[in-house]
């Protein structure tokens, strides 16, 4: 026997109880793929873990870490000039204390550096770290500090003076390095100092950016 | 009158439908994709909306958020609860819509500036967007998400067709 009836149409939806029930198993189970996916991504997050440690609220009108470009950017104001103040009597809050890039060049400059008594910790992301950062500078991203933390740990230990860096601007990224070594990683908070101004105004200082590994020796800008 | 069949026996309307239930999940994979990848600069960009104040709730919605929606574009894709999965989409659509124009309207009152000139990256996998052109593509999406919520886009579903169980009669 043949069936010659035409198809019937079904499965991809129907009646309002059916479409709900339907909705209700796509949110349970794509739930369940997405902490999987989490869990199995290099980069996945840690659902416990506190990653803005400064509890700093954040500006509600967004103003990016790196100015603007002329064209095809954000077109958000740069940081008001008062952000610098701000900055420092957040970090004050936290413990922590602010330096300027003059402070920043002579800390770079110090022969101590050599001798890993002063150590820079670069707390930008991956790319951007092997984009350029300063010279000899350890990275430490704070959103997986278990992958930086067993390098990172003993120069720190070692080290008088830490200075850790970000982009610059509003980004927070330093803090949250600086609070993580702190609060988890046991390195005094007297030792650690925060570059507010960041890569953004040393590279646009034109000071010394090594590109790559950590004493690569791919620099721009050497030091004459 | 019988509408003309495409190969694969669709008709245009059907491939049409097809077409916008792939456009809207290839659109979702992308952007679910694009945050995924970078789940802390999303969550960087959550935090700045302010709506949640919870850590376990912010980071649980950085996870999920992702690769759910990367989730729900291979769904429309494979053509699998296509209607469950158009509605989650339209929900989120609408919510993510609203919040952005509220973080625009603000945005704006800071700098004075036409509503259409407000730029910023709201965090939804497309890099900084002119707020208009932003709504507009969000409008256009939540369109797509209604239509196939509605029943269109059915044809080259994974579960489509099967065979009738309709009561069979011996020739």
């Amino acid at each position: 026997m043949i069936d010659n009836s035409p198809p019937v149409k079904r499965s991809c939806g129907g009646q309002p109880g059916k479409i709900l029930r339907q909705a209700a198993w796509v949110g349970v189970i794509g739930v369940a793929f997405a902490f999987l996916a989490n869990q199995l991504s290099p980069r996945g997050l840690n659902p416990a873990m506190n990653y803005f440690p400064g509890d700093a609220k954040p500006s509600t009108v967004p103003a990016p870490a790196v100015p603007p470009p002329t064209s095809g950017g954000s077109n958000v104001p740069p940081p008001a000039p008062s952000s610098a103040d701000a900055l420092a009597a957040r970090l004050k809050k936290n413990g922590l204390q602010l330096l300027d890039r003059a402070g920043v060049e002579e800390l770079f400059h110090d022969p101590r550096r050599q001798e890993n008594l002063i150590m820079f910790i670069d707390a930008r992301n991956e790319d951007h770290y092997q984009e350029g950062h300063i010279p000899g500078a350890f990275e430490f991203y704070p959103y997986h500090p278990e992958k930086y933390l067993e390098t990172v740990l003993t120069p720190c230990q070692l080290a008088g003076q830490i200075i850790v860096y970000c982009t610059g601007g509003d980004c927070e990224d330093s803090e949250s390095a600086a609070l993580f070594l702190r609060d988890a990683g046991g390195v005094p908070g007297a030792k650690l100092l925060i570059y507010g101004g960041g890569m953004t105004e040393w590279e646009a200082a034109g000071l010394p950016v090594e590109s790559g590994p950590r004493n690569s020796g791919n620099l721009r800008n050497p030091v004459p | 009158m019988k509408r003309p069949l495409l190969p694969g026996g669709f008709t245009a309307p059907d491939a049409a439908n097809v077409a916008a239930r792939w456009l809207l999940g290839g659109l979702f994979i992308y952007m679910g994709w694009r945050k995924a990848i970078h789940p802390e600069l999303f969550l960087k960009m959550l935090r700045e909306y302010q709506m949640v104040q919870s850590t376990l709730a912010l980071n649980c919605i950085a996870i999920g958020v992702p690769w759910f929606e990367v989730f729900c574009g291979l769904l429309l894709l494979a053509g699998i609860a296509v209607r469950g999965t158009a509605l989650w989409l339209a929900g989120m659509l609408a919510v993510f819509t609203v919040v952005v124009y509220h973080r625009a309207l603000g945005v704006q009152a800071a700098q004075a500036i036409p509503f259409c000139k407000v730029k910023f990256d709201c965090g939804c996998g497309g890099g900084p967007e002119f707020i208009c052109a932003k709504l507009s593509q969000n409008i256009g999406m939540f369109l797509l998400a209604a239509w196939l919520l509605a029943g269109r886009g059915r044809a080259a579903c994974a579960f489509y067709t099967r065979p009738s169980r309709a009561p069979r009669h011996p020739l």
